[in-house]
């Protein structure tokens, strides 16, 4: 039998062309990044469990899940709202993996390993907000929509989990986005369509 | 008066300051044979066929607005007679050919423009489900064609056929279909009607039901006074609930708001009417040249005439996916009429058990092709105390018996049909 | 309209979709014919204030029991619908 392995791949590999992108007169107003090769994992309350399930994550992650819209982060770990009960972490090289936290929330939910199964997208720059605002029906002024700040949403009917994650050193807005994989594609031509009059940095890091 | 080149050219000669009102006006009397609750063209219609065809013309139309204020002015003016199902087929049929000789047997340019109905398919599925249908309606004596890619080209060459997810393969075609002018048709049935004798009352709600000792309805209550009857025919599409609760009825209708919309003129462009495969839009152009559009309902019970932007956008994204060009055509108007959704998308004439009133309701987003066909088979119940037999199916008791005539096969979901 | 979703906050009208008629509850299995009909195919289609079930499938994807005006889409109240997830909007 011959040799076979899985080789992990992007959803937007094919798609995602690094360089720039749109109008080149100006300087790029927005920046898209890939995200890739992260963990994330869908944690979900059992009937009746909330109350437990938090403990749980305080304990595993030494800071409470988020339990309205909002993301929190510890040096190697961000916990993201996605509904009531219920939130995704996101992290990397293999800490907060499937096979540890299933162990954790074995009692008090039901989890379910999203790694492969989305897309993480960062959205910034001087026009990242005016580009949002074309797609998103969602107020992403800082006043509403401060760090930390996150929503389950539609853009372009397509569900994502959109947060505001920590400011670039030069004080501009960072927006994440994860969508789910089989999405991605469409919802990255219809990105860059909605930025391109502003001029498109774009590439990929392995970086969470 | 009867229209004519003559009667224009006398009217030219005086300046067209001599036209007469094309119907009367009427106050109401004590007490009639028939009383139609509704002045819409379904109503109108049902009037002029009871004393036109049945000789029974101590009739009288009730109106709470103005006559055609209804869902009779709210609608996309489309008239077919292209469907599947045993009950619908022989019934809108019967519409269609009416919809032929109406302006013969009217004396009333209702502008009926037989342009063509076109279903774009997009899939070989469709292809087939498409070419049942057609199937049908040509066993029927109905006209039918399947076109293929080529012949749709040919016919619509500013489609965008190189659509990658929605391809158009081609289209099912009735030559027949087409459009008629909405308000020409309520004043024209009014103009006939009232010179049989009818008397369309406006401004008169109805507000309750007068029933004698055995629950028999012997009239209305109206807010112009009570108005005896010898039977009473409701024509409420809409409303039909509302004012069947008067008589203690509750109905399997649902009151949804569909939105309908009118683009800036443009130049002649869209020669049929024609819908989208893969999403719900059907489009016609108006002889003023506005394209004339519609899609699905809002989805929620609505008795509010005006719906809201998701709708608005499905339907403006139907219409980018067949023809990008129009990306750029300004909306010049947007309005809501309120559907009776019924359990299984189609329509109920039938007696109810209520002694002496008759129903004509739940026709979902289908009722102004069916205005003259509606007209007549509610008009030979009200004379003949039997339904006409184009409408034998569509009786009240169906969803209890279990006999539903579902073209769309969703069950009793009114916001899906 | 816009709804203010209990979780999620004021959302626009797209994110959700309607279910209908809140009050109808399922007849037990040994009910009768009569009650089943009237169940799956009568309705009181009210004009007025309607306590109705919708989904926030465009977000949270949580069940809301939402009190509406349907004379003028005015909405009254909204509430988590029974079930998972309405631990926290409780509070």
């Amino acid at each position: 039998m011959a040799e076979f392995s899985w080789l992990p791949r992007s959803p937007l590999e094919h798609a995602l062309v690094v360089g720039a992108c749109g109008a080149r007169e100006v300087a790029p107003g927005i920046s898209l990044t890939e995200i890739r090769n992260f963990d994330l994992i869908q944690i979900m309350a059992r009937r009746g469990k909330g109350a437990e399930l938090a403990n749980a994550a305080k304990a595993r992650f030494g800071m409470a899940a988020p339990e309205v819209p909002k993301a929190v982060s510890a040096s190697d770990v961000t916990l993201i709202w996605s509904g009531p009960d219920q939130f995704l972490v996101l992290s990397k090289g293999g800490k907060h993996a499937m096979d540890i936290l299933s162990q954790a929330f074995s009692q008090s939910a039901s989890l379910s390993d999203q790694s492969h199964a989305r897309a993480l997208i960062s959205i910034s720059g001087t026009k990242a907000r005016a580009m949002l605002a074309k797609l998103s029906s969602l107020d992403l002024h800082p006043a509403s929509f401060p760090i930390g700040a996150a929503a389950a949403t539609s853009i372009d009917h397509t569900s994502v989990n959109l947060w505001r994650g920590n400011d670039r050193p030069d004080g501009q807005a960072v927006f994440n986005l994860l969508v789910f994989a089989t999405f991605a594609e469409s919802l990255w031509h219809t990105m860059l369509d909605a930025a391109a009059e502003y001029g498109v940095d774009i590439g990929h890091s392995a970086e969470v | 008066m009867k229209y004519s080149i003559f009667s224009l050219a006398r009217a030219a000669f005086s300046g067209h300051k001599n036209w007469q009102r094309t119907w009367r006006d009427a106050s109401p009397k004590a007490r009639y044979d028939v009383v139609i609750i509704g002045g819409g063209g379904h109503g109108l219609a049902t009037a002029w066929f009871l004393a036109s065809e049945y000789g029974i013309r101590n009739v009288a139309v009730l109106e709470k607005g103005w006559i055609g204020s209804g869902n009779a002015g709210r609608n996309t003016t489309i008239i077919r007679s292209n469907y599947g199902l045993p009950g619908n087929t022989g019934f809108y049929e019967l519409s269609m050919k009416l919809w032929e000789r109406m302006e013969q047997d009217l004396n009333y340019n209702t502008m009926v423009s037989q342009r063509g109905v076109i279903n774009l398919y997009h899939s070989d599925a469709q292809r087939d489900a498409y070419a049942r249908r057609g199937n049908t309606m040509r066993i029927n004596g109905i006209d039918a064609e399947l076109l293929d890619l080529a012949a749709v080209r040919k016919m619509m060459p500013f489609l965008n056929f190189d659509n990658a997810r929605f391809p158009v393969q081609g289209g099912l075609l009735q030559r027949r279909g087409g459009t008629a002018r909405h308000d020409a048709v309520v004043w024209g049935y009014a103009h006939a009607a009232s010179a049989l004798g009818v008397d369309i009352i406006q401004n008169c709600e109805v507000t309750g039901f007068v029933r004698d000792a055995n629950g028999k309805v012997t009239g209305v209550e109206t807010s112009r006074g009570k108005i005896g009857a010898g039977k009473v025919g409701m024509a409420v599409a809409g409303s039909s609930s509302r004012v069947a609760a008067m008589a203690g009825l509750r109905l399997p209708i649902e009151s949804h708001v569909l939105q309908a919309f009118v683009s800036e003129a443009i130049k002649p462009l869209i020669p049929n009417v024609m819908t989208f495969g893969a999403g719900h839009f059907y489009v016609s152009q108006s002889d003023k040249g506005g394209l004339v559009f519609g899609g699905d309902i809002d989805g929620y019970n609505s008795y509010a005439q005006r719906g809201n932007m998701p709708v608005m956008e499905d339907v403006c994204e139907g219409g980018m996916a067949l023809m990008p060009m129009i990306g750029r055509v300004r909306l010049l108007r947007q309005w809501g009429g309120i559907m009776d959704m019924s359990m299984d998308g189609s329509p109920i004439i039938d007696k109810t058990p209520v002694d002496g009133l008759y129903l004509n309701a739940g026709w979902c987003y289908g009722g102004f092709k069916a205005t003259p066909g509606s007209g007549l088979v509610f008009a030979h119940l009200l004379a003949r105390d039997e339904p006409h037999q184009e409408a034998a199916r569509f009786r009240l008791d169906r969803f209890r018996r279990g006999a539903m005539i579902d073209e769309k096969g969703v069950g009793a979901q009114p916001n899906l049909h | 309209m816009r709804i203010v979703c209990p979780f999620c906050g004021e959302r626009e009208l797209g994110e959700f979709t309607c279910l209908g008629d809140a009050k109808p509850v399922r007849p037990a299995a040994g009910a009768s014919e009569d009650e089943v009909f009237d169940y799956v195919y009568l309705r009181d289609n009210i004009a007025g204030e309607m306590s109705e079930h919708w989904y926030h499938g465009g977000g949270c994807r949580a069940w809301l029991k939402i009190t509406r005006n349907t004379l003028t889409h005015e909405i009254c109240s909204v509430e988590p619908a029974a079930g998972a997830g309405a631990r926290q909007a409780a509070r």
